[in-house]
């Protein structure tokens, strides 16, 4: 006993030495914001006596000492924009687009395995525990791959901005220099935290030393969210800057640069979105060793990691529209033009685009989940009103991606009688969008809980009863949806927005309370048979590769749709691009450079999965322990 | 159960023969009309009773030994809802957005027939028939389609690359964004933060809740509240500004977008586009009054380069009007739809 607590504080403090040590450049390099701010003030004051130059923040409206050069006034020319025979901004587009996309994985895979290995930890059927802590082991190594894949284009990323946007990034860097060694330092802490948690592994496999490694994977998501906060600055800087005045000149308080109009609502809709992407990309994964796998025992094997990623990303996918509205609704607020832009003007057809993807995502989710239920005896009951939810969810679809701006002839302007129409106009704006989002998210928790109960037949005594609960707690809910939508025709655009609230509540609380009542009424429950994995249809996987082509394609439209809100500027109202290319695309154009992005992403992808399954092939035998289709699935499974 | 399903089937039946009469303009197309205002929803329920007719229809025909085969069932539900789009809305919809609803019941209707194993099973059976070619028939179909598919990909592609003589599809934005700030009449007006002078209570002071309780609802119908007649001469306030507002707009603002505001005035089909409907939720019930401001004073020419050709002839009325008139119009303009501007408190 006595041994077994001495190894346990022994593992803490070597837990902790450790994660002290990683942070330690970080904490001696956070002392320099702090001279930072002070410094220059001392300074100035020496040089000029009482003379201090200030200036007025563009967006908080304190007062500061201006410690900055202004932003520069770029020229077309090689000083300010060096280029190759070829357009600048298509070259960093791509390099940034990668970046991001290995980026987003190497964030999102971290967190999976994270969520896997708790779940392996703390389910009591050993088998299936060793079936999760593999899961996790191999997520990780496929990360390893993507993350040295991520480093590279990073520095591309840079060397791509130096050659090509000198002025520019020298501008950004000089606004963000207090703590862009901080970034830097971030990037040595993550890589040692990951390489020490994919190698210590083995080592820490079993008891007490499984929970210190447990917490080794938080403290790694930690390190790579806060990365990711950091570069999410940037981009909220060049969207809605502040900490500098009028001319752009730094007012000595980096707080109020990271923390602009945008950053939070930026911040929250990437974590989502990374999340929803990597579930994606593993899905897309484990579908194609699915489809190419040569005995029952991989394709069960893959058709449980299929559905695992899908869960988890789509779990995440789920409050992902609620998250892009707050982030709008910051754009509205912050400068009515730009979200008019948005969603209204020039780029509106983008947003048509994406609100077609979304509903692409969600239909994929559903209908693998319909498929699914075929793997399931006693799940025929449920299947027949399947018809009755495509119904739902495409009425919903189609409000959701009604244009507002619509493509059209002029004979056909002149045959509608002007630019509205009584139907699309109103399809067309926020108020029905939002009741047709939440009907199409509803739709799939009521598909989520029926997948949930396929081959269950609750036993409790009030279960009749329950259903009766279930199905007008749901009817209740599409019927609040539906009507907030139509009465926020009749009031105020601003009320109108909040309305969205008691929507959202309305689809959260089908998702919280009903998943909550259904596991309730589903323990104990009667088994019609067990989960029969890999015995799904060839369909269902297409449609995980679907709903992960849909993620990156989506992912690479809103960047560019957020970028060119910034239209000529690199910086938004403070620094102007002179270069040939400060115009919009045209949506062909732009639509082609994302398919490309997205084709890359997905060749790329392939390699590193390739590498991952070199490394496999090598692992020993112990690895394959626990065939999924052998062990009976408990509810924890679902 | 039955009674029910013979009910559905009836309606669907009875759908089925107006909408074919409509098609074939035996049946007035206004037989069942679609009113402005309630149309959205009113088409919404028609395709529910629709989808309930439907069931119910090939429920019956079930039960009679005459199964519609779930080939055709498919494939028949989806030209009903593209001859629905085409011949049942009015004003018509444009071909970008009818073709996006088709594609998208194409993929409801694979969604559904593909839901269940056995269910995709039934829908691939007949096409498998023909590719299989066990009977003469089948055999016929399939040399027929072999000749067929190739003419018809053919004329289609002939068709698209065929030079027309049309007007090229236009992308007209509805809304161009606005700029920061405007300059009127010497003055510079930050269009997040301005406020409309006007809008005020009967004590002068601005009052964004006083005025709104005042609007008179009528969109959609509504009925105009008592008390609140801005047409009273002894109106103060609000509602005196709102008479002005009125006065202005139909001395220079009406014979274009029309007495009741819809965009229909008298000069107005002269125009392609004609001018913009302010009854209609997407206009100004989606923007701010200092937006509105903008474009009332900037008018057509004063528009941002980006979204070229907004082809807008409204004159830029700053040459003719004083800030106050614009703002007095405003006002009266979302007094008469019903609507509020959009403000961010």
């Amino acid at each position: 006993m006595g041994l077994l607590t001495g190894k346990r504080v022994f593992s803490i403090m070597a837990l902790c030495m450790m994660v002290g040590l990683l942070l330690l450049p970080i904490v001696i390099a956070l002392p320099s914001p702090a001279i930072g701010e002070e410094a220059p003030a001392g300074d100035a004051a020496k040089k000029d006596g009482d003379k201090v130059e200030k200036g007025r923040d563009v967006y908080y409206k304190t007062e500061g000492i201006v410690v900055g050069a202004p932003a520069p006034k770029t020229t077309d020319g090689p000083k300010d924009y060096p280029r190759y025979n070829f357009e600048s901004r298509v070259l960093i587009w791509f390099a940034n687009q990668q970046h991001l996309y290995y980026g987003s994985f190497v964030l999102a895979v971290p967190i999976f395995c994270m969520i896997i290995e708790f779940m392996g930890v703390v389910t009591k059927d050993k088998a299936l525990a060793k079936r999760y802590d593999q899961l996790a082991y191999d997520f990780i190594k496929i990360s390893l791959t993507a993350y040295s894949l991520t480093a590279i284009l990073g520095g591309i990323l840079i060397f791509t901005f130096l050659t090509l946007y000198p002025a520019f990034f020298g501008y950004l860097s000089s606004i963000f220099r207090p703590v862009m060694h901080i970034y830097a330092l971030m990037f040595v802490a993550e890589s040692g935290t990951l390489y020490i948690y994919y190698y210590g592994w083995d080592k820490m496999k079993e008891g007490f030393l499984k929970w210190i490694h447990l917490s080794m994977s938080v403290v790694l998501n930690v390190i790579g969210t806060l990365l990711m906060f950091l570069a999410n600055s940037w981009i909220g800087f060049m969207m809605s800057p502040a900490g500098v005045d009028e001319q752009g000149r730094y007012l000595g308080n980096i707080w109020h640069v990271i923390h602009t109009a945008l950053w939070n609502p930026l911040n929250l809709h990437r974590i989502l979105g990374n999340m929803a992407f990597g579930g994606g990309v593993v899905a897309a994964y484990a579908a194609y060793k699915f489809l190419s796998a040569k005995t029952e025992e991989d394709r069960a094997h893959y058709d449980w990691m299929g559905y695992i990623a899908m869960a988890l990303g789509v779990a995440f996918l789920i409050p992902l529209p609620f998250a892009g509205y707050w982030l709008m609704r910051e754009v509205y607020a912050y400068r009515q033009q730009m979200g008019i832009t948005l969603m209204g003007g020039l780029l509106a057809w983008l947003f048509i685009i994406q609100a077609t993807m979304i509903g692409i995502l969600f239909l994929s989710t559903n209908y693998y989940l319909w498929q699914a239920m075929g793997r399931m005896r006693g799940a025929e009951k449920y299947q027949r009103y399947i018809k009755y939810l495509v119904f739902l969810l495409i009425c919903g679809f189609l409000v959701f991606i009604t244009p507002h701006t619509m493509v059209m002839s002029p004979a056909e302007l002149k045959a509608m009688g002007g630019q509205q129409h009584p139907v699309l106009g109103n399809f067309g704006v926020m108020s029905a969008k939002n009741g047709g989002i939440n009907v199409i998210i509803t739709t799939t928790v009521l598909s989520f809980i029926w997948y949930m109960r396929g081959n269950k037949v609750s036993t409790v005594s009030w279960a009749k009863f329950g259903n009766i609960f279930m199905g007008v707690f749901f009817a209740c809910a599409y019927i609040n949806i539906i009507w907030l939508a139509i009465y926020g025709y009749y009031i105020p655009a601003n009320v109108r927005v909040g309305l969205s609230v008691p929507q959202v509540a309305t689809t959260l609380s089908c998702l919280f309370f009903m998943f909550a009542l259904n596991t309730v009424m589903m323990k104990g429950a009667k088994q019609m048979g067990p989960i029969e994995w890999g015995k799904i249809s060839v369909r269902s996987q297409y449609a995980l590769i679907m709903l992960a082509t849909a993620f990156t394609w989506m992912m690479a439209l809103m960047g560019y749709i957020r970028s060119s809100v910034r239209l000529f500027w690199h910086v938004n109202e403070i620094m102007r691009d002179n270069s040939p290319w400060a115009y919009t695309h045209t949506v062909g154009f732009a639509a082609n450079m994302i398919s490309f992005n997205v084709l890359f992403f997905w060749i790329s992808i392939l390699f590193v999965f390739w590498m991952g399954s070199l490394a496999a092939k090598k692992a020993p035998v112990e690895a394959k322990a626990g065939i999924p289709g052998s062990v009976p699935q408990p509810a924890a499974s679902h | 159960m039955k009674a029910l399903m013979s009910l559905g089937a009836l309606i669907g039946v009875a759908g089925l023969l107006l909408l074919g009469g409509m098609i074939f303009d035996v049946i007035p197309s206004n037989t069942v009309r679609l009113v402005e205002g309630y149309m959205p929803m009113q088409m919404l329920f028609e395709f529910a009773c629709f989808v309930a007719g439907f069931a119910g229809l090939s429920y019956m025909m079930s039960a009679m030994g005459m199964a519609l085969p779930r080939f055709w069932q498919g494939i028949g539900f989806w030209a009903f809802v593209l001859l629905y789009l085409k011949f049942r809305v009015y004003p018509p919809i444009p071909f970008s957005v009818r073709a996006m609803y088709g594609t998208v019941s194409l993929v409801a209707v694979f969604m559904w027939v593909s839901a269940s194993e056995e269910d995709w099973k039934k829908f691939k059976q007949p096409i498998m028939n023909v590719l299989d070619a066990q009977t003469g028939m089948n055999r016929l179909l399939r040399y027929a389609y072999l000749v067929i598919l190739p003419i018809l990909i053919g004329g289609f592609s002939y068709n698209v690359m065929m030079p027309k003589s049309e007007e090229p599809i236009e992308l007209r934005t509805v809304h161009p964004a606005p700029p920061a700030s405007t300059k009127v009449h010497g003055k510079t007006y930050t269009l997040q933060t301005s406020q409309n002078p006007y809008r005020v209570n009967q004590e002068g002071k601005y009052d964004q809740e006083y005025t709104n309780a005042n609007i008179v609802e009528q969109g959609m119908g509504r009925l105009m509240k008592p008390n609140a007649n801005p047409w009273d001469d002894k109106n103060q306030g609000y509602l005196k500004y709102v008479r002005e507002g009125g006065e202005i707009f139909f001395q220079n603002c009406h014979f274009c977008h029309g007495d009741n505001l819809n965009g229909r005035g008298l000069h107005a089909f002269a125009f392609n586009p004609i001018p913009a409907n302010f009854t209609d939720p997407g206009t100004i019930a989606q923007l701010q009054e200092t937006f509105i401001f903008w474009r009332v004073s900037k008018g057509g020419i004063g528009l941002p380069n980006e979204g070229f050709p907004w082809a807008s002839v409204m004159p830029p009325w700053e040459q003719h009007l004083t800030v106050d008139e614009i703002w007095k119009v405003i006002l009266f303009e979302y007094w008469h739809t019903g609507y509020y501007p959009r403000t961010w408190d």
